[in-house]
């Protein structure tokens, strides 16, 4: 059986992955992509701690949770990105910019 | 003699006259401009003639009654009140009429002599001011006022000796006159102070009746006698009267015979109650050495109005040494004879000088007019001068049937009663007195003998004439009141009319005295004619220059005060300059320091604010500039660090 130590570390790098992802790529959908992956990361923690307590499925059960409120997330997270793209015909949220110096 | 005239609105009418004639004899000469100089000066002396005739009637008005007073308040310092008055006494009365009269023929005198002059209207202002301020002395009541006066004459000498003052001899000439009588000055001021000090009154009436002797008597009567020594030339302060020679001719004859000099014995003569013992013996042996050394100067000198200034300070010397024998009235008397012969002689001189210059000026020669040693052998070429000349120059030299004669008898007389009958150093005066009668006749016997006897030298080819009568009409006169009957009818008795006024108590007359002294002047006389038939036999560098009196004057107080202003003027430059350039730099220092401050610390400080404000809002600028992603960076930095916190 794999440990969970494994299963944590699995998950930092997932999550540290999402996050260089996040803090790194340019275009918005990337970055949505990013948090996508630091979601699982925090999934695969979850069911890796609901093993150090074998009788509950509370982990589980909240992962479950997290992925449904993930895809609202990118669903929400999409359309502001269709309506940004459609307002500014680009989807780099840098260039979104009106504030000037 | 005539009481009733006194005090009448008529004798008060000419009172004011008297004085303010003249005084606005000196303020039209100053106000016509000089294109109208000959109507400034026939006013001149008609006003001067005006104040003559005004004068005349004051003298016979007075003359022998009780002194006229009349007094003004002037002002008053707290409860002190200040007047200012007329006294006319005898005394008062004869000065004003000798210095009106003669400073009217002096004024007739210069309108020929200064006639090719173009500076007329000064010239007549300040005679006319000169005769006004000395009428004030004459006339003033308290000598305070009398000290005014004093120093009115001492300026209207100063500017009528500068007449020329484009000549550098005249302009040092006048400056030297006029601060060796503010030295003089001085001392009268002092005595002035002391005997306010003392007695709380200037008032010549109240002092003489001070019953008893105030103390600092003696030291105020010194100061006062030092005014005189300045104002009468005497040792010693004399040598500024051969200097003023550099006036015009005229001017001398006014500042010997009626004003300048004549005040100081005025004064001696109205003042000398307030005389002590001790005082008169400082006087007398004054007046001797200055009468026995202006006497030995005159005796050398080549200058022929030097030898008539030297024997005027001879003459003051006389008077003063009269006045120390306590015999002021004799003073009194010297200088009424004096006044008129001494400016016969000047103004002949005068005539000498003019007469030369016109020959000198049409035969085109320069030549120094006024060396005796150029003229000679003039008596057939000006005999009415040499007339002139001769008879005023008896009088100065004391030839019997003269006025001269009279007042030196009575001079010689009083110090004769004067010296005691035990030997003491009194005789001394009274041999020095002698001495100097004896001098007198041979200076003036070389002075007329060189110019009007002999062969004629380098006049011989031009064509010498008298200058005009107008010039020769106030001589004439002079020269008829330099004779005896000007003050007695007796020609070997001096106390006559003039005499017997001022002379109370017992007659004092030496019967021998006139006999004496006139064996005495005639065996000068001889000795005149056998020293100086020949010519110039004797030169001496000593009395040519007054015992070198000016040298030792410029070596005793000149140089050492020119040394103090040289130490003084270092000081100025270095220390006190020094002083005051260090302060500037280091001032100049300091502004640079400030400067340094201002620029770096305090504007540093604010630029440093203002730099700090700029740094830290870029800063949060550079957090917040619109990048998402910065933002999460920094987020996840922060939430990392806090973390790290936490842990460790």
């Amino acid at each position: 059986m794999v440990p969970v130590e494994h299963i944590l570390y699995l998950a930092a790098l997932l999550l540290t992955a999402g996050l260089a992802i996040v803090i790194v790529k340019r275009n918005a959908i990337m970055v949505l992509l990013g948090i996508e992956l630091m979601l699982n990361a925090s999934n695969l923690n979850l069911i890796a701690f609901n093993r150090l307590q074998a009788d509950k499925i509370d982990g589980q059960m909240f992962s479950l949770f997290v992925i449904v409120v993930a895809v609202c997330e990118a669903a929400v997270g999409l359309a502001i990105v269709l309506r940004v793209y459609k307002m500014y015909q680009t989807s780099v949220p840098d260039e979104v910019s009106e504030l000037k110096d | 003699m005539n009481d009733q005239l006194l005090y009448t609105p008529f004798f008060e009418n000419c009172l004011a006259l008297v004085v303010t004639l003249p005084w606005l004899s000196g303020v039209v000469g100053f106000v016509l401009p000089e294109n109208r100089s000959s109507s400034a000066r026939v006013l001149a002396v008609g006003l001067m003639g005006l104040s003559v005739a005004a004068a005349f009637f004051i003298f016979i008005a007075c003359w022998n009654n009780a002194p006229y007073t009349h007094q003004w308040n002037w002002f008053s310092i707290a409860s002190h009140q200040f007047s200012v008055g007329v006294y006319l006494d005898n005394l008062s009365a004869m000065m004003v009429l000798v210095v009106t009269l003669i400073s009217f023929l002096v004024h007739v005198y210069s309108i020929g002599y200064m006639a090719s002059d173009d500076q007329q209207g000064r010239y007549f202002a300040m005679l006319g001011f000169f005769t006004f301020s000395m009428l004030g002395i004459v006339l003033a009541d308290n000598l305070l006022l009398i000290f005014i006066f004093w120093e009115l004459v001492g300026f209207c000498s100063y500017a009528l000796i500068g007449h020329w003052f484009e000549k550098e001899a005249a302009a040092a000439a006048a400056k030297k006159a006029f601060l060796f009588n503010r030295i003089g000055d001085l001392g009268f001021l002092v005595g002035l102070l002391l005997l306010w000090a003392n007695t709380s009154t200037f008032d010549i009436d109240q002092l003489r009746n001070l019953k008893e002797v105030f103390s600092w008597q003696t030291a105020a009567s010194l100061c006062i006698f030092c005014g005189v020594i300045g104002k009468s030339a005497q040792f010693p302060l004399l040598t500024w009267l051969p200097d003023a020679m550099e006036g015009p001719t005229p001017v001398s004859a006014l500042i010997h015979a009626a004003t300048m000099v004549a005040a100081g014995v005025f004064l001696l003569a109205r003042v000398d109650f307030l005389f002590t013992d001790q005082t008169l013996d400082v006087v007398i042996v004054t007046g001797a050495i200055t009468a026995l050394l202006a006497a030995l100067a005159a005796l050398v000198q080549n200058d022929l109005k030097k030898i008539l200034a030297y024997s005027t300070i001879s003459q003051l010397g006389l008077m003063v040494t009269a006045f120390g024998s306590h015999a002021s009235e004799v003073a009194v008397l010297h200088l009424f004879t004096h006044a008129f012969f001494k400016a016969c002689l000047f103004l002949s001189a005068g005539l000498i000088i003019h007469a030369m210059h016109e020959a000198h000026h049409e035969a085109s020669v320069h030549n120094d007019v006024q060396d005796i040693r150029n003229l000679g052998g003039l008596r057939k070429r000006l005999p009415f001068t040499f007339v002139a000349c001769v008879v005023s120059g008896a009088a100065l030299a004391g030839i019997p049937f003269t006025s001269g004669f009279l007042s030196k008898d009575a001079i010689l007389t009083s110090v004769t009663l004067w010296k005691g009958d035990d030997f003491s150093w009194r005789w001394l005066v009274l041999m020095s007195t002698f001495i100097v009668s004896f001098i007198t006749v041979l200076y003036t016997f070389r002075l007329i003998w060189f110019v009007f006897m002999g062969k004629e030298k380098n006049t011989a080819a031009m064509s010498v004439h008298e200058p005009p009568f107008i010039m020769r009409l106030p001589v004439a006169l002079l020269g008829v009141c330099s004779t005896w009957l000007i003050i007695a009818w007796n020609s070997l008795d001096y106390a006559g009319w003039l005499f017997n006024s001022f002379h109370t108590g017992e007659n004092s007359h030496l019967t021998w005295m006139p006999f004496f002294s006139g064996g005495w002047v005639l065996l000068a006389l001889a000795t005149a004619y056998f020293l100086f038939r020949k010519g110039n036999p004797y030169q001496s560098a000593l009395l040519l220059n007054n015992f070198y009196l000016d040298r030792a004057y410029q070596t005793i107080v000149g140089k050492p005060v020119l040394y103090l202003t040289r130490i003084t003027t270092y000081l100025d430059r270095t220390v006190i300059d020094g002083a005051i350039h260090l302060a500037a730099y280091g001032q100049v220092a300091l502004a640079h320091g400030l400067q340094w401050i201002d620029r770096f610390v305090l504007d540093g400080v604010v630029n440093g604010a203002a730099s700090a404000a700029r740094g830290v809002g870029s800063l949060t600028r550079s957090l917040q500039g619109g990048k998402i992603q910065v933002y999460i960076l920094s987020a996840v930095m922060a939430i990392l660090m806090f973390i790290l916190w936490t842990l460790i």
